[in-house]
């Protein structure tokens, strides 16, 4: 039987830690959540000489301590699961502070791996660095890797299994922080190695390190794990009295000492086995961002790549769009013709093809998004576009940071609420989760592109624009007001890596791209599809049967006796039987639970011009906005009165006026995500924000289409 | 300490673009002092400024990474000439 290894991958952010693992993995990768947070888990796995060697890809931190929820979890899988070997991702261009957090894993007394990833920029600037030595004096086998090439790859594993099996023997090495530190340390570990179920699950070193360092999480776990509680004052008593002592002699608190002395300690290493080139050369990054993060150029250039962005999202999403319409269209007739007229034609091809298909058909258009955002991820460009934001950002109470989970937003709102979390201060990251809903997210863009195209078929690119822009501007307004109200206070210092520029990899973009892609497709496979049957059969259920209000059969025959006595010509009897069938179906959809739900909540939005209809699909936009479309695709084409068959765009853009379409828009857009979304919510920011945050979407929704359908009648 | 000191503390923020600098101290609790010091933000540390985008972030270059540093953090920086 193959043996197993489990790993670990950990680095800085922007060290190419996601480039190894997806090197690493390749497509056989999972997307999962640890355990009571919503931070993404990403497993795969790969066979190796034998072995099947699970990685999980840690999320990127600068260090171990307890700074944001990131570290907490990185922190905890390697204590708490123990993988076999931890490999930490560095990018060898910048050592100094990439090994800050190697000698935290080193303090850890974990299985390591260092890959020295990005090696060829380092050696390719004339740098020479001696791996062997560096290796000796950190006591950790270094592999040098490639990212983007994926060179390396089967030394990176060699290595971890060599680790895994002990066949690879270093020396212990560890961190000295001086010694009036050392001897505080030594205090501690005599008193916490006196309880056994915490020697037994930590390194006492690190813990004591920890203790010293006043981390909240790990004095909270230590707590939790001493058995009395006069233990557990007995060693904050003395890890107080430490501190107090530390900062008495040395006049600085014992976490910068500690700080100082592990870059002191990577110093001292790196003296040896590196030699740098001048320091502070003017590289191709500076020389690019004196232009894009220009305090006049920075704004407008911004602006400008949003803009390309969405230009080409719609104009080459066009194409495809067209292709999968017409399939889909064609399969529906084949259905159509193969199947005789009754309930289950309606079913496949009002409910199945018309509801799944008028979603799959935004896949081109998601995909493109989702294209350019990972590229913009992967470039580099979205650290500086927040950079550029910042001040902008700061002005209507958010966070430079809070630019990136609004960018995310106009994919999908779900992960955009999760990337919220790199905001560490909750009044922060709050404001941001409550306006990130109005960056209209994916899911919306096909109820836009229907009813652009339905009412405004020649201005519908800008008009879509101008939703987008909607968005942005309710949302500042609601971050300037929530800011004033409910959160009030300044929002917390920005501090943010500007990694150097890099020209994305084709691999990695296709594989964020799919990810994403993905999710969005199984969604419409099962939620869509579900939600779709279910309002097919709102829709159908229950049958009129024999109970229409007039015998239509008696005044059809009557109708025929007239055209055979020579009473109407031909083309009289088919306008009549054409007005009769109408009555008839508009009886049958009355009859349905549908239409008695619409009719009963129409009032609530007749004054924003919307009929049953129109409130049913917006409502059934709540289980995911793509459902408005295809709601309306299976509500317009069952109600269809004529036979010709109309593309749904005529029937809306017969049925209502631009106006409404306008305010419809508006209301899909303002109005809370989706379930999806809000379990999210929920899960990031407890119950009482996420009814907060349905509340006051949904008035906010009302209040905006109200205003402008009754501002807008008095002009039209 | 010398008082005055107090009065004229040069940080981040009022840093000239291309001048050298050293850290004297971060001005804060320590959540913020031991994330800065991941980040390679420590006392005694070399930093130049880059770009001082005017009411906005500042970049700085420090331990050979670029950093940008809302104007808040960059008053919580405390720096002196080298």
């Amino acid at each position: 039987m193959e043996k197993e290894i489990t790993i670990a991958l950990a680095g800085n952010p922007n060290s190419g830690k996601t480039t190894v693992f997806n090197n690493l993995t390749g497509a056989r990768q999972h997307v999962g959540n640890y355990p009571g947070v919503t931070v993404e888990k990403k497993t795969g796995e790969r066979k190796y000489k034998g072995y099947k060697i699970n990685i999980v890809d840690l999320p990127g931190t600068y260090s171990l301590t307890a700074y944001s929820l990131d570290e907490v979890i990185a922190r905890n899988f390697i204590i708490n699961e123990k993988p076999d070997v931890v490999v930490d991702i560095i990018d060898s261009s910048n050592l100094e502070r990439n090994l800050y957090l190697a000698t935290q894993l080193m303090e850890l007394e974990v299985p390591l791996v260092f890959a020295f990833n990005m090696i060829d920029i380092t050696k390719g600037s004339g740098k020479r660095i001696d791996i062997n030595l560096l290796s000796e004096l950190m006591g950790t086998p270094i592999v040098e890797t490639i990212g983007h090439k994926g060179k390396g790859m089967n030394e990176l594993m060699d290595a971890v299994v060599e680790v895994a099996e002990k066949k690879m023997k270093k020396k212990k090495v560890v961190v000295r922080y001086g010694e009036e530190i050392e001897n505080e340390i030594a205090k501690i570990e005599k008193i916490i190695s006196e309880n056994k179920a915490i020697a037994k699950k930590f390194s006492i070193r690190w813990l004591a390190v920890k203790l010293l360092e006043q981390d909240k999480d790990v004095m909270n776990t230590v707590e939790e794990l001493i058995d009395s509680n006069s233990k557990y004052s007995e060693i904050e008593k003395i890890v107080s009295k430490s501190i107090a002592h530390i900062k008495s002699i040395l006049r600085d608190s014992p976490e910068t000492v500690i700080a100082d002395a592990r870059y002191g300690f990577i110093n001292g290493a790196l003296q040896e086995s590196y030699e740098e080139l001048q320091a502070g050369k003017i590289t191709v990054s500076d020389k690019i961002d004196r232009v894009m993060t220009n305090r006049i150029l920075g704004l407008p250039i911004f602006a400008v790549l949003m803009w390309l962005m969405f230009q080409f999202v719609f104009k080459v999403g066009a194409y495809p769009m067209d292709w999968i319409d017409m399939g889909f269209g064609k399969l529906g007739d084949l259905v159509s013709n193969a199947l005789p007229e009754g309930l289950l034609q309606s079913f496949i091809v009002d409910g199945l093809i018309g509801g799944v298909g008028g979603v799959l058909i935004f896949t081109p258009n998601i995909i493109l998004l989702f294209i350019c955002i990972a590229v913009l991820e992967d470039s580099g460009y979205m650290a500086r576009a927040a950079f550029v934001m910042d001040r902008l950002m700061h002005k209507i109470g958010l966070h430079g940071k809070s630019f990136i989970p609004m960018l995310i937003g106009f994919g999908c709102t779900v992960p955009a609420y999760m990337a919220a979390r790199t905001i560490e201060n909750r009044r922060d990251r709050l404001v941001t989760m409550h306006v990130n809903t109005f960056m209209s997210c994916g899911a919306r863009l096909p109820v836009y592109i229907l009813l652009a195209a339905a009412f405004f078929p020649k201005y519908a690119g800008n008009v879509i624009f101008s939703i987008y822009v909607i968005g942005i501007i309710v949302a500042v307004l609601m971050a300037k007001l929530l800011r004033s109200t409910r959160f009030k206070g300044e929002p917390s210092p920005f501090v943010m890596e500007l990694p150097p520029y890099r020209i994305p990899t084709f691999k990695g973009i296709v594989i964020h791209m799919w990810e994403r892609t993905w999710l969005y497709l199984k969604k419409a496979g099962t939620i869509i599809l579900g939600i779709s049957i279910l309002m097919w059969i709102l829709f159908t259920f229950p049958m009129i049967g024999d109970n229409y209000s007039q015998d239509y059969g008696a005044e059809i025959e009557s109708m025929q006796e007239s055209f055979e006595s020579s009473e109407i010509s031909q083309e009289e009897l088919d306008k009549n039987i054409t007005v009769i069938e109408g009555k008839m179906a508009k009886e049958e959809i009355d009859y349905t639970v549908a239409s008695r739900v619409g009719h009963f909540i129409e009032p609530v939005f007749k004054p924003l011009g919307f009929d049953w209809r129109m409130a049913v699909a917006s409502i059934s936009g709540i289980a995911a906005k793509e459902v408005v479309v295809s709601t309306m695709g299976t509500l317009y084409s069952i109600t269809e009165a004529d036979e010709e068959s109309q593309s749904l765009r005529d029937t809306l853009a017969d049925e209502y006026s631009p106006l409404v379409g306008f305010s419809f828009m508006l209301f899909v857009l303002l109005m809370l995500p989706c379930m999806a979304a809000m379990a999210i919510f929920r899960r990031e920011a407890g119950t009482k924000e996420m009814w907060f945050q349905i509340g006051y979407t949904l008035l906010l929704a009302w209040i905006v289409s109200f205003a402008v359908y009754q501002i807008g009648r008095l002009f039209i | 300490m010398i008082a005055f000191t107090d009065k004229r503390v040069l940080t981040v923020a009022d840093a000239l673009p291309g001048k050298k600098y050293v850290i004297s101290h971060i001005d804060g609790g320590y959540g913020l002092r031991s994330h800065l010091s991941s980040m390679g933000l420590v006392p005694n540390e070399n930093l130049s400024v880059l770009n001082q985008s005017g009411g906005g972030p500042v970049t700085i270059l420090i331990k050979g990474v670029r950093i940008a540093v809302g104007r808040g953090m960059a008053r919580k920086i405390i720096i002196r000439k080298v």
